[in-house]
């Protein structure tokens, strides 16, 4: 019996040898700038390029989705996208049915003009053929807070054309990516958040790209609802 | 590897002549381990653990005339906590675990006894992050001391404050690149109820 425990032992001992894991890189050439650039004029016009992520005490980050051409079951869609890169818990988002306390709103329209002199657009390609979208995001005024709700916009050119209901699948992603912090687009076509998006979920670099932005530290915070 | 040791085992403590003698116990456990996961993105990033649960089933039989030899399975259920350094602590995602040990027991002084396992935990798929799609068969080593009192025919209770030890890695974690696997340390302490047919 006692020869058994032993031996057992001797074992676990072996087995317990020290060990870490050994974390993969995911900075250079694997990650795109994300950071917003935020014109601003106080001592001459000027540019500031900032970080903005979700604080973890706002999650879930709320959407209220206009009902049509079956947009909520793609801004879902695009929300389970961004939530599976992230390892630790870091974003999440859910659908809500009061507009009023959204901190963000997705629209199937053209985006109006901008009116707000401290609102950027992140617009997509006004060339598009099938569908398009826009991310309208509002530093109030100081450069440091985000208004809220951020305003994301995806709508078809013509729905009945073949092709559209794929494209506004990719540009619903495309825009959630935008509300959960990458401001700005990728240069590859293979990401989801290249100008006109070619893929309908996130990249190797997409994904090392988001989880820099919520391990960066954030230089706005969300105001409102 | 561990199947066919199992399977032995289980058809073992399934025949008739032997049923008799075997001891079946049931027991709950609460307990905590070391960091699962090191990670770095601009900063130290640690995944602690926090709190587990688990519930334990188990069946054991003589090999000698104070030893056990059985097996144990067990349902585990905890969550984690995210340290950031310079940011601080969050809510991290939760797990739930499975394990299968084969374990061999003993006396050590009057009602006090001993137990040396080895088995396999596996992490099973969760909804989010780290252990999306859950993770390979760990080999489970563990080592436990048992204070069990018997208070009916055939019944008793027990605590038991266990050890175990296992390298904690996920398929979404390979799929990510990581490398190698992190040793965790797990200790906990358990209450049960076994029956042997008196």
């Amino acid at each position: 019996m006692t020869r058994r425990a032993l031996a057992l032992f001797a074992g676990f001992a072996l087995a317990a040898a020290c060990a870490d894991v050994i974390a993969p890189s995911r900075g250079g050439s694997l990650r795109y700038d994300w950071r917003l650039i935020v014109p601003y004029d106080s001592l001459g016009p000027r540019e500031d390029t900032l970080s903005f992520h979700w604080p973890r005490s706002r999650l879930p980050v709320t959407f209220w989705v206009e009902n049509q051409h079956g947009m909520p079951s793609r801004i879902r869609a695009g929300i389970a996208a961004w939530e599976k890169v992230f390892l630790y818990g870091e974003w999440s988002g859910t659908l809500i049915a009061d507009s009023t306390r959204a901190d963000v709103i997705v629209l199937t329209t053209v985006p109006p003009p901008q009116t707000l002199p401290s609102a950027g657009r992140l617009q997509g390609n006004p060339f598009a053929a099938l569908c398009d979208g826009a991310t309208d995001v509002d530093t109030a005024a100081t450069r440091f807070q985000l208004a809220l709700p951020i305003r994301l916009y995806v709508h078809p050119v013509d729905i009945s054309i073949p092709g559209t209901s794929d494209c506004l699948d990719r540009v619903a992603a495309h825009e959630v990516g935008h509300a959960l912090g990458i401001f700005r687009h990728s240069a590859d076509t293979l990401d989801l958040m290249y100008s006109f998006p070619q893929v309908s979920a996130p990249s190797r670099r997409d994904q090392a790209t988001a989880e820099n932005a919520y391990h960066f530290r954030a230089e706005m915070v969300p105001v409102g609802p | 590897m561990h199947r066919p040791v199992l399977t032995l085992t289980v058809l073992a403590l399934a025949s008739a002549p032997l049923a008799a003698q075997v001891r079946y116990s049931a027991m709950l456990s609460v307990g905590g381990g070391t960091v699962l996961l090191s990670d770095r993105i601009f900063q130290d990033i640690e995944l602690e653990q926090k709190r587990f649960a688990a519930f334990t089933l188990g069946a054991s039989l003589p090999v000698a005339p104070r030893d056990l030899l059985g097996i144990e399975v067990g349902l585990g259920a905890g969550g984690t906590r995210v340290f950031e350094e310079g940011v601080g602590r969050a809510e991290g995602p939760s797990y739930r675990t499975l394990t299968a040990t084969l374990g061999y027991e003993g006396p050590v002084v009057w009602r006090l006894r001993y137990r040396a396992s080895a088995g396999v935990l596996k992490y099973l798929p969760d909804k989010e992050g780290v252990f999306r799609q859950g993770g390979p068969a760990a080999l489970l080593l563990g080592a436990a001391a048992e204070y069990r009192m018997p208070f009916g025919p055939g019944l008793d209770l027990f605590g038991r404050l266990q050890y175990d030890f296992h390298r904690f890695f996920t398929r979404e974690l390979e799929d990510r690149g990581f490398g190698r696997s992190q040793d965790v340390h797990r200790l906990a302490l358990g209450l049960g109820i076994g029956y042997t047919r008196p």
